[in-house]
Order: structure tokens, then C-alpha cells, then sequence
């Protein structure tokens, strides 16, 4: 019988590195470098036409970003549209998730029925809502309002058309914020609720007093997730308005599409990237500060 | 020790198994043949194989030592897919081109030159394909958009066709009093009102002594729209304070301005070919014929359009030589009959190469005769791309949020961003 050797401290560390390695490789190979790359191009003169012989520029791509109207609008309407759909679904997901947390008969299938739009693409949920949404006859809303005897509401104005957009993701992403608060709202002991119901607490002092702090982290992943998401939005807008009327969907990774690819203007979408990536990061530190803080409060 | 050194083997192996997975292959430029010994050229295309069946097919007889292998690349990704693979040198043997592409891509040095076969082609398909005085790429059928009218809503209500953009006008309002829409318009897309106003302002203006040159001073920086374009888009919008074009046509795609046109709800749309099967599919009873865009003094009338595809040979191409081949074949009278089958509507630009219309573009044959084609961006050069701006542009203005120089300033700052590239 052999015995075994007594590893050494620190020792095991060196097997983890061997299981580690291959993911950390393709996250390098992936995801690291070519963000290293976006920086390093974004001070670049590189564009579709001058793929070789590549120039220092300076900040001159990041100055360009600033000054270009349309980037302007894309970061204002994604930072919009982040911001109002994280806030609604996070408002509507918790009542929606605290009813249907009760002894309910049709719980099972109310969950299932609000759920039910997340399972969707964006991209077929924008076509269908476009159909739904349309000012000509076919629209199923105007139809309906031109039978009541209204006028035609058009849900693609410049000022509308943003909206529209956040009201489909609202209705498509509250049943994916209520199931978070579902698992959250079941982990929390009914002890909690019964000395609740010994102190006297009534429904609604229960809720604000007991569910509410205890639902810190549901709250803080349906928030930090919904805010990177929203940013990001790319494809209920390519489906739903393709950016317009005029400018008036634009949002960053529509336009870093448009300039950065398409039009061929590599160096500038690269320099608009790597501001994108600074404000992305600024908000997920705020907003997990604030967190932070609520769970801390809670303790 | 020994597991150390296992592991840096593992870890070694890992690397050099990646950097394998992401090296070349082969170095030397040898041609690719199939196992019966066929040449294997690839084409790339953002249309689908059903508008090149029939020429695939006749080049497969036509020219039997070769085999195209048919790649469909989605429009909006078209140009991005076809740069990479060719700054990459891994690109197509035969590549499907825009003017604009063409000109980006011939400057590159990406394109062999095909002059021999261009001299096959007229003046007005070739020119848009040139580049320092050789032609790059050879046009395909020509492709256009002009009014698709429903007759038997004109017939039905005695209004004749008009001939002038005012008698258009006054058309469009004979249709309002009488309840029924007059022009079907998918304004969420940025293209309707861009070809339906820079039509108007190929007839009164582009087309004329004093505006021929203008796509060649814009493209040198010469001029500008603002300042040039005012008083012809000034008239056209007309369009929009007849409330012919109304605001709430940006929340109408079009495929559902297509669907009104089709059911027989508006009696206008603007569209070309690639839009006939399906209008007639929705309604096979439609009696629909095609007219085209008129200016403020009556004419022959102007389509809006040109070459549809420029198919040019990669010039880093290990099979240049039946890549060539494939393109000779196509540049005959069968090549392009061939090419014609799939896009009818369109026409030849070679040399004793014409085909019959089919019934719902009789109204246009004048205006087809006349060569009276035309898509002002074409003659941009490499700011070609600046007519989506121009489209995006003129949904602000039609929304109110800014007037007309604004508009046409928007699209110069675009296309001077272009061209400085």
C-alpha cells in the first residue's frame, strides 16, 4: 500500500492552471485580444480603404465620436432605453412575481403565460409588434381603434418610435424579471412572514418590511443584466425600425454597425467602442455600488 | 517533475493546435479542381440562386471544364463578408459588385481588369465600373423602379395617366376626393422617398445640359446639394404638402404598403420587377401596368435605376484564368438571355442583346427605349453608400424636424466623410 504524499501548500493550484488553461486560452484568443486590438486600432487611421498601412492618429477617432451628431443620438436613446427597461420591468416583475407566489389555481399557467414572450427571438417579437403596431389597415391596434371610430395613432414618430420599441421589450422581458423574483421570493423562510404575523405586520408592511430588503440580490441581477442588455440592444430595433424615422432609434450598436462596418470606418467605430465600453463600465460600478449599499443597509 | 512537464506539453499542444487552426493552409497559389479534374471557381452574390438559376445552368453546358460553386451573402452584410475575404486574399473567384464596391475594390488593386469584354457592353453599363480608365467589372441586367398603377382603378374612374409631375399631383388628389388612396408607401424604409424625389430631380435636372456633370463635380468635391438640389426638391415636396406622403406612413413597412397596393386599397406603389411575382401572387386579378416618374415639362418619363450586379474576377484568383471563362460565356447574347430568364423586366446592356418586356411594364417601353434609366448615386464613386444618409435624411424632413438645405447639408457632410476616407 502506498501512502499518499502530502501536498505542499500552493501545490494544488498548479493542476487547477492545467483545467483553467484551455478556457482561459479561447477567452484570451476571443475576447481579450481582440478588445486589445479595438483599442489599439481605434488610434489608428484604419478604414476599409487603408487596411495595411496603418498610422498613429491620436485621440483624433475619439474626437470625431464627440463631435459626430449621430453617435451622440446613439448613445442618448441606448442609455434611454436601458435605463426605462430596466426600471419597468424591474417595477412591474415584483408584484407580478409576489402574486403569483400566492396559492393561486391558474398559477402554473399565468407563470407559463408570462413567461411565455421571453422564450422568443427580439427579432421575431419586433416583426410581429411592427405588424401589430403598422398605421396602415393591417395594423391590428389601429384597425381596432379605427372601428371604435378614432384616428390613426402612429407608433413610428421620432418621438414615438423609441417608446414603442421599450413597450415590446417591457411586455417581452417582465415575465423573464418575474421568474428571477420568483426564485428569490421562494428562498425566503416562512418563519420570517410568521413572526411578521406574531408582530401584528399587515400585508403591506410585510411586503415592504420582509420581501422587499430580502429580494436585494434578484433586484441587483435583473438590474446590473437589464442595464448591459438594454445598452447593447441591437436587434428588436433592426427588426422593428431599423434606426429610424430618421435618426430617431439610432442606438450605439446599430450606428457601430453602420460606421464602423459597414461604412467601413473601422478606426472610428473602434474609438466609439472603446467609449461605449468606458460608460458601460461606469454604470455597472455605480449601479453595484449602489447595490452594495442596499445589501449592506439590509444587514 | 514529471507531471509538470506533462503539463507543459498539454499546454504546448493546446497553443500549437490553435495557431495551426488559425494559420493558412497552403501557402502556394495552386488552382482548386474538383476530383473529375473541373476547375472550382466560387461566385459570390446578394440576390439568391433562384435569380441565377437559369444561368448556372447554361454555364454548366457552356463552359463544362468549370464548376461554380454558388455563395449566397445576405445584402446587409454583402460588402463586410466580401472586404474581409478579400483583404484576406481569400476572396471569390468571381464576385458580384455594386458600382460603389467595384470602384472601393478596384482601387484596392482587388479586381483584375476585364476590357476586352467590356468593350462588348454600352458606354452607360461599363462607365459606372471604371476606374482609372479600365473597366473592372461587367454589368449584369439592369435593374428599375418606376409607379406601379392599378388600371382598373384608373379605368374604372376615367383618370388618364399623367405626363407631367403636376398632372402626378393632380392624379394623386382625384384619388383623394374620391376616397382611395393614391400612393401605397412603405416610409419606414428609408428607399421610397429617396428614388421617388431624386427621380424628380433627374427629370428636371440631372438629365439636362445643366445638370449632366453634377455626379462627376460631386464626386471631386466640386459641388454640393445644398445649394444645387434646393429648388428641384422644394417642388418635389409638393409631394408632401399634398399630403400624398403623410406622417404616418413611417409607421407602414413595405411589405404592407405592398399588401395595400396588391388588395386594391391605394392605386399606386413604387416598385421595380423583383416585386411583380408577389403583388400578382396576392392578387392575381390585379390588373397592374408600370409608369414612369415624371418632371415639371412633359417627357418620355425616367426610371430610377442601372446595372443591377457588376460581375468582376478577383485578381488574386487561382482560377483567373476559367473565372475568365465564365465571364466570356456571359458576355454573349445566350449568356445574357440566360441571366435575363431569372430578372425579367430588366435589360442587356450588351451589344445586340434585347428582349421582350413582359405585359405590366407596357406603359414604360418608351421610357426603357428612350434609355431614360438612371440612379443619380451611381456616379458618387466611393460615396455611392451616402444615398442610405439621403433616404434617412429626407424621413426628418418629411416629419418636420428640419428643412430642406438642412436635409441636403446632412448628406454632404456624409459624402465629403466618404470621400476623404
Amino acid at each position: 500500500m502506498t501512502r499518499k504524499r502530502k501536498l505542499r501548500p500552493g501545490e494544488l493550484g498548479n493542476y487547477f492552471i492545467i483545467f483553467i488553461l484551455p478556457a482561459l486560452i479561447i477567452y484570451l484568443v476571443f475576447s481579450i485580444a481582440p478588445f486589445l486590438y479595438t483599442i489599439f486600432y481605434s488610434f489608428t487611421d484604419y478604414t476599409d480603404m487603408n487596411p495595411v498601412n496603418l498610422h498613429f492618429v491620436g485621440m483624433k477617432n475619439y474626437i470625431k465620436v464627440f463631435q459626430t451628431p449621430l453617435m451622440l443620438t446613439a448613445i442618448k436613446n441606448s442609455v434611454i432605453y436601458a435605463i426605462l427597461l430596466t426600471g419597468f420591468q424591474t417595477m412591474f416583475g415584483l408584484p407580478l412575481a409576489v402574486i403569483l407566489n400566492k396559492k393561486l389555481k391558474t398559477r402554473n399557467l399565468l407563470r407559463a403565460s408570462f413567461f411565455f414572450p421571453a422564450v422568443f427571438s427580439s427579432l421575431i417579437i419586433g416583426y410581429l409588434w411592427s405588424f401589430i403596431m403598422s398605421s396602415s389597415d393591417f395594423g391590428l391596434i389601429n384597425n381596432l381603434l379605427h372601428q371604435l371610430g378614432f384616428g390613426t395613432v402612429n407608433f413610428f414618430t421620432s418621438k414615438n418610435a423609441l417608446y414603442s420599441v421599450i413597450l415590446t421589450q417591457v411586455w417581452q422581458w417582465t415575465g423573464w424579471a418575474m421568474v428571477i423574483y420568483l426564485a428569490n421570493l421562494q428562498s425566503i423562510s416562512p418563519d420570517l412572514y410568521e413572526a411578521a404575523d406574531i408582530d401584528g405586520a399587515t400585508g403591506i408592511q410585510k411586503f415592504f418590511r420582509v420581501t422587499l430588503p430580502l429580494m436585494c440580490p434578484s433586484v441587483k441581477i435583473i438590474v446590473v443584466t437589464g442595464l448591459i442588455g438594454g445598452m447593447k440592444v441591437f436587434d428588436i430595433i433592426y427588426s422593428m425600425t431599423s434606426g429610424g424615422p430618421g435618426d430617431a432609434t439610432q442606438t450605439v450598436m446599430m450606428v457601430m454597425m453602420k460606421k464602423g462596418i459597414s461604412d467601413g470606418f473601422y478606426s472610428t467605430g473602434s474609438a466609439f467602442g472603446v467609449c461605449f465600453f468606458i460608460i458601460v463600465l461606469l454604470i455597472s460600478a455605480v449601479v453595484t455600488k449602489l447595490m452594495g449599499k442596499w445589501s449592506e443597509a439590509i444587514q | 517533475m514529471k507531471k509538470k512537464l506533462v503539463s507543459v506539453l498539454l499546454c504546448a499542444s493546446i497553443v500549437a493546435g490553435m495557431a495551426a487552426g488559425c494559420g493558412n493552409g497552403s501557402s502556394e497559389a495552386e488552382p482548386e479542381t474538383t476530383d473529375d479534374g473541373k476547375a472550382k471557381i466560387r461566385m459570390t452574390y446578394w440576390n439568391s440562386e433562384d435569380t441565377v438559376k437559369t444561368l448556372l445552368e447554361y454555364l454548366k453546358e457552356e463552359v463544362p471544364d468549370v464548376e461554380i460553386e454558388f455563395q449566397f451573402i445576405d445584402n446587409s452584410n454583402y460588402d463586410t463578408v466580401v472586404d474581409t475575404q478579400l483583404s484576406a486574399e481569400e476572396g471569390p473567384d468571381i464576385i458580384c459588385e455594386s458600382p460603389g464596391s467595384a470602384l472601393k475594390h478596384a482601387r484596392l488593386g482587388y479586381l483584375a481588369e476585364v476590357n476586352d469584354l467590356g468593350a462588348k457592353y454600352s458606354d452607360a453599363g461599363t462607365s459606372v465600373y471604371s476606374y482609372d480608365g479600365n473597366v473592372y467589372a461587367l454589368p449584369g441586367i439592369s435593374w428599375f423602379e418606376g409607379i406601379y398603377y392599378n388600371k382598373q382603378l384608373f379605368a374604372d374612374n376615367n383618370i388618364e395617366l399623367p405626363t407631367t409631375f403636376d398632372e402626378y399631383i393632380a392624379v394623386c388628389k382625384q384619388f383623394q376626393d374620391l376616397g382611395i388612396k393614391p400612393l401605397a408607401a412603405g416610409l419606414k424604409s428609408w428607399e421610397p422617398m429617396l428614388k421617388n424625389s431624386m427621380a424628380f430631380v433627374t427629370a428636371d435636372y440631372l438629365s439636362t445640359d445643366a445638370g449632366k456633370s453634377f455626379g462627376e463635380d460631386y464626386r471631386n468635391g466640386k459641388t454640393t446639394l445644398d445649394g444645387t438640389w434646393n429648388e428641384y426638391i422644394e417642388k418635389w415636396s409638393s409631394m408632401i404638402s399634398e399630403g400624398i406622403y403623410t406622417t404616418d406612413m413611417t409607421g407602414i413597412d413595405h411589405d404592407q404598403a405592398l399588401e395595400e397596393f396588391a388588395t386594391g386599397k391605394a392605386a399606386m406603389f413604387c416598385s421595380g420587377p423583383w416585386d411583380l411575382d408577389t403583388i400578382t401572387s396576392k392578387n392575381p386579378d390585379l390588373q397592374i401596368d408600370m409608369m414612369p416618374f415624371n418632371g415639371t415639362k412633359a417627357s418620355d418619363g425616367w426610371l430610377i435605376g442601372g446595372p443591377g450586379c457588376g460581375f468582376a474576377v478577383n485578381e488574386s484568383s487561382k482560377n483567373k484564368e476559367a473565372a475568365m471563362k465564365v465571364l466570356e460565356a456571359i458576355s454573349t447574347v445566350e449568356g445574357q438571355e440566360a441571366f435575363w430568364q431569372d430578372n425579367q423586366g430588366g435589360s442587356s446592356y450588351l451589344d445586340g442583346a434585347e428582349f421582350d418586356l413582359p405585359e405590366a411594364y407596357t406603359s414604360v417601353t418608351k421610357t426603357l427605349a428612350a434609355g431614360n434609366v438612371y440612379c443619380p448615386w451611381n456616379e458618387w464613386g466611393e460615396a455611392a453608400g451616402a444615398h442610405e444618409t439621403y433616404g434617412v435624411e429626407m424621413q426628418s424632413y418629411l416629419l418636420g424636424e428640419q428643412d430642406i438645405s438642412q436635409t441636403l447639408k446632412d448628406v454632404d457632410t456624409e459624402v465629403k466623410e466618404l470621400l476623404e476616407k
